[in-house]
């Protein structure tokens, strides 16, 4: 069993089919808990009948519908980008997974430039939204894509900057590196040792820098312009039916799960919860960065149906004027304490 | 109907009014029957009347046409005989005290043609290519006058009299299959007073 | 690939002009679009996100009003003109009714007139809530649609309660008004009055609309993106407004403290205590405020109806057979979109002879090509919005 576990490749075909299993999963809860949320915000009820208490299976049975509907392709759509558009959105957001850690040694590969490879890979989906807008022939999704990529282009930068931060306090761009620099004890109180996430070390900017950019990279309220259903129909996503348009859906909540999973690892401290004993965490951690991921999901989603939409150009000056300045004061400020503390 | 017509509610501030802006601007006439105020000038002032009036009464209410015909395809024809004309009316007001003023121009059938408003309110442009698509009066000038609401190559001008109402050919009103019989004119003429029955 | 086709390359490559230029993209929003309320077309000339030149394309929702009109009587043209916006359904069924009057010289009793007055700041109040909910929605909020759809939907139980229609009361009578209680020998049986409660419920309901009220201006206009996207943006100026017809909430947002329920006497609106809000700078949020504080006022206007209730007839006597004299008269009144006004033209018959109907949401739309030049593509549906129009009342 453990020879057969040593092997790289099963070890790998094993790693993928549980993230290919998992996050769709997680998703499916994502969308679920998003329309109870929403319903209960709004004084409604929400999904009540499907799958019998609570609807639980109201995400169930709407994927079970989009794939019945007719798989429509415009006619004047460049068919193959059309059609692979949906997948390379997918891609992106399920290769961030790889460096995710769910637990000391639950992680596909920890990767030494994992923060790195995870703003990477993740910024593949506004590709995917591009290739999408274009191919579709439709002026709305041509505007929703440009606006994507436009999105891309303004909030990619604070996003990393905010990261850098991070990765100056924890002097390691390994995912299970901060985890592990979160853990170790900033100060002691006699003979109690404090150990803080990122957050509480003085991250509180970066972390507020983050969680902003990473809304405007998944096209969430009030960063939504790219669908901006009032004003572009529906933006890239007009033209998609069926499972196609299923695909897009799963990645946008798939999304949120791996934004929020890299800034539970990078500012709140990942898998790890100070007073759970350390040879606890195989076992508990995943729960714990599920508890954290939960948590920031439904900070999201309830800032989605507080907020209205910014303007295209108003979103702009915030990234260039505001977030940026703002990161850019975060780092310095970092270094020098770095040093000198 | 009754011997003796009901009177206007007020009509002397409404016919003060007329008379105050209608020698304003010179009118044919000035009326101020049923508290609406109403000035007629001749159709080569139109413009230049408005552009006075705008002075006073800044709001521009609304642009319309009125198809005074004998014979008419649908509908009532008017009581005894009226002038074969177009007539073009606006309204104007103003935003303070509420004085308003139809002001009201006759074209001639033939060629019914006017000067543009456009200039003087710019919310005329729509309201007379309403006029111009339902009664075909042409308005010197507009920028745009082309259909408003109707398809492009809609043949016909909808609301002159001579239009058809083309449902009520092919099918006699369903109003007519009541519960009741309407009463008819007749009797309720000839019985004054159960004409004026009680109102319950 | 043959030479005429390297000929025709040839071509084209040389006429490509020297100057960058990029020609404007064509969009069309509409008919089918969600923001559009209905079937507007707008066919926009956009470069990039900025808009260079905008033409509405309306008449998807042409019926022919005043056509068919001409071939209805007055009581049946009542059931017609609650189409117009359906919105407020109600509101524009009374001027009509006042202009038949005025030229019948009938007087609706008090209680009659009371009952219009109270039905119309109700309608007014479901309009306005349409509005503030739905105005978020096209900026991407979509919460406070489901808090104010709320209490319309008892504004809208008490139109119901009274009238038995929800959109469409056809409550209105010349002379008063009055549910048909059936035809013939029945209707002089039954005696209808307003239902038992109602007042009670309308005075509970109107405490609710003004906490809703409270809630939006919690919710909406104190949220920071909302005061980005509406301040300053879309600005009517006055001198614009008067030429082009805007009426109503959008005139007195530009500053224009002008009502017509406190100049013309339609509906006894002379004994009530109100105000005219009315905004400052003509913008999107100034449009919203002037409508949030208009629920206010109707809202004082609703209890003062109620407390001085007065008892008496629902209806004038009138002829069996409405004939009404030759005469032409415009009466207008404040509907919740704007000045709605019929000019009657009888000819001493049983239906006009000519009715034209102003329609608020027609002038007020009317003036968007102008407003639109320049501004971006967001800020389309962000104006639209803040007209508040209904494409029944600009169709008619």
């Amino acid at each position: 069993m453990t020879a057969l576990l040593d092997n790289f490749w099963v070890l790998l075909a094993l790693k993928v089919l549980i993230i290919a299993a998992v996050v769709p999963g997680v998703a499916l809860v994502f969308i679920f808990a998003e329309l109870k949320i929403s319903a209960h915000m709004q004084s409604r009820i929400g999904p009540y009948f499907a799958g019998g208490r609570w609807g639980w299976a109201q995400p169930l049975a709407d994927g079970i519908k989009f794939m019945q509907k007719e798989d429509l392709v415009p006619e004047d759509a460049d068919r193959p980008v059309f059609k692979f558009a949906p997948m390379v959105v997918l891609m992106g957001t399920l290769a961030v997974f790889v460096i995710v850690p769910f637990s000391p040694k639950l992680i596909v590969r920890d990767l030494d430039i994992g923060v790195f490879y995870a703003l990477a890979a993740g910024s593949v989906t506004t590709i995917g939204v591009l290739m999408a807008g274009w191919s579709s022939a439709n002026k709305y999704s041509l505007m929703g894509g440009l606006r994507a990529a436009a999105q891309l282009i303004a909030y990619e930068l604070p996003l990393v900057l905010a990261v850098v931060g991070v990765v100056i306090q924890a002097g390691t761009m390994s995912m299970n590196g901060i985890v592990v620099a979160q853990i170790e004890p900033v100060f002691h109180i006699g003979e109690v040792a404090i150990r803080l996430p990122f957050l509480l070390q003085g991250q509180v900017i970066g972390f507020a820098i983050f969680m902003i950019a990473a809304l405007a990279e998944l096209n969430r309220t009030p960063f939504d312009m790219p669908i901006a259903e009032s004003e572009l129909v529906m933006g890239y996503l007009t033209e998609y039916s069926g499972i196609r348009f299923t695909m897009f859906f799963l990645a946008e909540y798939a999304g949120m799960f791996s934004m929020s999973a890299i800034a539970a690892t990078l500012f709140l401290g990942g898998y790890y919860l100070p007073g759970v004993p350390e040879g606890a965490l195989d076992v508990l951690g995943p729960l714990i960065l599920m508890a954290k991921v939960t948590l920031l999901v439904f900070i999201i989603i309830w800032l989605r149906w507080t907020f209205p939409r910014l303007r295209e150009d108003q979103l702009q000056s915030l990234a260039w004027r505001w977030l940026i300045p703002l990161a850019l004061a975060n780092i310095a400020v970092t270094a020098v304490a770095k040093v000198v503390l | 109907m009754t011997e003796s017509p009901p009177e206007a509610p007020a009509p002397s501030a409404a016919a003060g009014l007329a008379e105050r802006f209608g020698k304003m601007v010179g009118a044919l006439s000035a009326t101020g029957d049923f508290g609406t105020a109403r000035i007629r000038v001749s159709p080569d002032r139109w413009v230049e009347t408005h552009r006075t009036l705008a002075e006073h009464l800044p709001f521009f209410s609304f642009l319309s046409a009125i198809d005074w015909a004998g014979e008419v395809a649908v509908g009532d024809p008017p009581e005894g005989d009226v002038e074969e004309r177009f007539e073009v009316f606006t309204r104007l007001s103003d935003v303070s005290k509420g004085e308003g003023v139809i002001v009201s121009t006759d074209l001639s059938k033939e060629d019914p043609r006017l000067a543009t408003l456009v200039e003087v309110f710019g919310g005329a442009n729509w309201h007379e290519r309403e006029a111009h698509e339902m009664f075909g009066i042409f308005f010197e000038g507009h920028p745009h006058l082309e259909n408003l609401y109707l398809p492009d190559g809609f043949e016909g001008h909808p609301l002159r009299k001579t239009f058809p109402l083309l449902s009520r050919e092919v099918k006699p009103w369903p109003g007519m299959v009541d519960v009741e019989d309407m009463p008819t004119t007749e009797n309720v003429e000839a019985g004054e007073p159960e004409a004026w029955e009680e109102g319950e | 690939m043959t030479d005429q086709h390297l000929l025709a390359m040839h071509h084209s490559e040389v006429q490509v002009s020297v100057e960058l230029e990029t020609p404007d993209v064509t969009l069309n929003l509409g008919p089918q679009h969600p923001s559009t309320h209905g079937v507007l077309r707008l066919i926009a000339k956009v470069d990039g996100e900025v808009i260079n030149e905008v033409e509405p394309v309306i008449g998807y929702m042409h019926r022919g009003y005043e056509k068919l009109a001409e071939v209805r009587t007055y009581p049946q043209i009542v059931a017609l003109v609650s189409r117009i916006d359906w919105v407020s359904g109600y509101a524009s069924e009374v001027p009509l009714m006042v202009a038949v009057e005025r030229l019948m010289d009938i007087v609706p009793p008090d209680r009659a007139q009371y009952i219009r007055l109270v039905l119309t700041e109700m309608a007014r109040i479901s309009s306005h809530l349409v509005f503030l909910s739905s105005y978020p929605l096209e900026l991407g909020a979509p919460t406070p649609l489901m808090h104010a759809l709320r209490e319309r939907e008892r504004i809208l139980d008490l139109i119901e309660m009274v009238t038995g229609g929800r959109f469409h009361p056809n409550f209105n009578r010349v002379g008063g008004v009055k549910p048909a209680a059936g035809a013939g020998s029945n209707q002089k049986k039954v005696v209808q009055d307003l239902p038992e409660g109602f007042l009670g419920q309308t005075l509970a309901a109107i405490q609710d609309v003004v906490g809703v009220c409270d809630d939006m201006e919690d919710l909406v206009l104190g949220n920071e993106i909302f005061l980005e996207r509406t301040k300053g943006v879309g600005i009517i100026p006055v001198d614009k407004a008067l030429a082009y017809g805007v009426s109503g909430p959008n005139l007195r947002a530009s500053g224009v403290r002008f009502d017509i329920r406190k100049t013309d006497d339609y509906l006894p609106y002379d004994g009530f205590d109100f105000d005219i809000p009315a905004g400052e700078n003509g913008d999107c949020f100034d449009r919203y405020w002037v409508r949030l504080q208009e629920i206010r006022e109707a809202s004082k206007i609703i209890r003062q109806a109620v407390e001085t209730m007065p008892s008496g007839d629902l209806q004038a006597k009138v002829p069996r057979i409405i004939k009404v004299p030759k005469g032409e008269v415009y009466v207008r009144a404040e509907n919740p979109k704007g000045e709605m006004g019929y000019h009657v033209v009888s000819e001493g018959g049983r239906g006009p002879y000519r009715l034209k109907i102003r329609s608020a949401s027609f002038s007020n739309l009317s003036v968007l090509p102008w407003l639109l030049k320049g501004q971006l593509v967001p800020d389309i549906i962000a104006i639209l919005g803040s007209l508040d129009f209904v494409l029944g009342d600009v169709d008619r």
